[in-house]
């Protein structure tokens, strides 16, 4: 190691910022160089020779130490909080875990009533599909009964099917094609026209036109032809007001109905 | 518990043990009054700050991470709590010269113990003449654990930088001493 070498480190080497490598480069050098070593002290005086002893004050330490348990108090007091809140989040989750569990068997047990309750209407679907059969058997053996008033009444109990089977509009067709009163033909073809959505019985009601003697019905299916704009029923009308004995005033209607239905 | 590093007892602080910075202070207290009495010549407001220092370590605590080294970090604390003090009192910041003795006590002999108080006097002498910065970086540099990395890391500058610094503060010191001597 040179001697400009030894100015550059010097410094480093009593700060202690000398590599390892370097502290014995610069060690060697003192031991060769023994003048420089009160250089060395001279150096490590000036970075450490102010301030060697120095005594601090056993106040300082009290304050200190003060300083210390008051802040240890403080954290001590966090700490009983910080454990009130833990207890209290438990509390919180114990609540929601019990919520959690009432609603799920609440959910369960609701689902269990609903399926109960499809059952109760699938049985209650069955006993309507029931008594719907029941009523269109008595709809059928009513209409066959001599009496006006049996067969007024089988009229009016088609009005209370939901839906109508061909069997029973073929038997209230044959009614109003040849029943001997007026009244139950005129209820049939009032019962009729519910169901005129369905091609075949507007197709029957036209049919049956030719066939009726009654001035009352022939207006009544004068009206619900008018009522449908069916315009098929127009020949069956032609033809019938052509024919002797046809009343007048429903001759008359028969003619308004035609021109109304073009 | 004594060998525990500097950076294990300050991460036990940090985590809740706070007891435990009574050993950093232990550790710690010398050097930092003799930094903060080298800077401010005054005895009571070293202690002060000294205090001071150990507040803001309880305050700041979560900023001090696994990599940190506890030396650098308090440092720069100090100069931190130095810093906001001289701003704070600047008509006070010198103090007289009879505070000086406060410090000196030597077990060496009275002989060598004159001539090293006189050493010693000028050398305050010297040192308070040098510029708060380059007294600052001395004072920090004279502890070898404080190596250029983290002066630089406490004054805010590269290892190089710091390097050339302290070489300028301490040759300039030197000269100092050398003019006061001469008279």
């Amino acid at each position: 190691m040179e001697r400009k070498q030894f100015e550059e480190i010097i410094t480093d080497y009593i700060t202690g910022n000398c590599s390892e490598q370097q502290r014995q480069e610069f060690e060697l050098f003192l031991k060769n160089n023994p003048t420089s070593n009160q250089e060395v002290e001279e150096m490590k005086l000036f970075l450490t020779g102010f301030d060697d002893e120095v005594e601090t004050s056993s106040a300082m330490d009290m304050k200190f130490y003060s300083m210390l348990n008051a802040e240890e108090k403080k954290n001590s007091s966090v700490s009983i909080f910080e454990k009130l809140i833990v207890v209290l989040q438990a509390k919180l989750v114990r609540q929601l875990a019990y919520t959690f569990a009432i609603l799920t068997i609440g959910f369960f047990v609701g689902n269990t009533f609903n399926s109960n309750d499809n059952t109760t209407f699938r049985t209650l679907d069955f006993a309507q599909n029931e008594t719907e059969d029941v009523r269109s058997q008595l709809v059928l053996a009513l209409l066959e009964q001599p009496s006006v008033n049996k067969r007024l009444q089988a009229v009016n109990e088609v009005s209370k099917l939901s839906s109508v089977t061909e069997k029973v509009t073929s038997a209230l067709f044959s009614t109003l094609n040849s029943d001997t009163n007026v009244n139950v033909r005129l209820s049939a073809i009032e019962a009729l026209s519910n169901y005129t959505e369905t091609p075949k019985v507007r197709e029957g009601l036209i049919a049956s036109i030719k066939y009726q003697k009654s001035p009352m019905v022939q207006i009544a299916l004068a009206d619900l032809m008018v009522q449908l704009q069916e315009k098929k029923a127009v020949k069956s009308f032609e033809k019938l007001i052509k024919e002797k004995n046809v009343n007048a005033s429903a001759k008359k209607k028969m003619e308004e109905s035609i021109q109304q239905i073009f | 518990m004594d060998t525990l590093s500097d950076n294990a007892i300050m991460l036990k602080v940090k985590k809740g043990e706070t007891f435990r910075l009574g050993l950093l202070y232990e550790r710690y207290k010398k050097r930092l009054f003799g930094f903060f009495f080298q800077m401010n010549r005054d005895a009571s407001l070293s202690e002060d700050l000294v205090q001071n220092v150990f507040i803001r370590i309880l305050k700041y605590k979560h900023t001090y991470t696994e990599d940190s080294k506890f030396v650098t970090w308090v440092f720069q604390i100090a100069r931190n709590t130095n810093y906001d003090n001289y701003r704070k009192d600047k008509k006070n910041r010198h103090q007289d010269l009879d505070t000086i003795e406060y410090s000196i006590t030597t077990s060496e002999t009275i002989e060598t113990e004159i001539t090293k108080n006189e050493n010693v006097s000028t050398l305050q002498l010297a040192l308070k003449q040098l510029s708060e910065e380059k007294r600052e970086l001395l004072l920090l540099s004279k502890f070898r654990e404080l190596k250029y990395k983290e002066v630089g890391e406490i004054i805010g500058c590269t290892e190089g930088a710091a390097r050339t610094k302290v070489h300028r503060a301490l040759n300039e010191l030197k000269t100092v001493f050398l003019t006061l001597e001469k008279r």
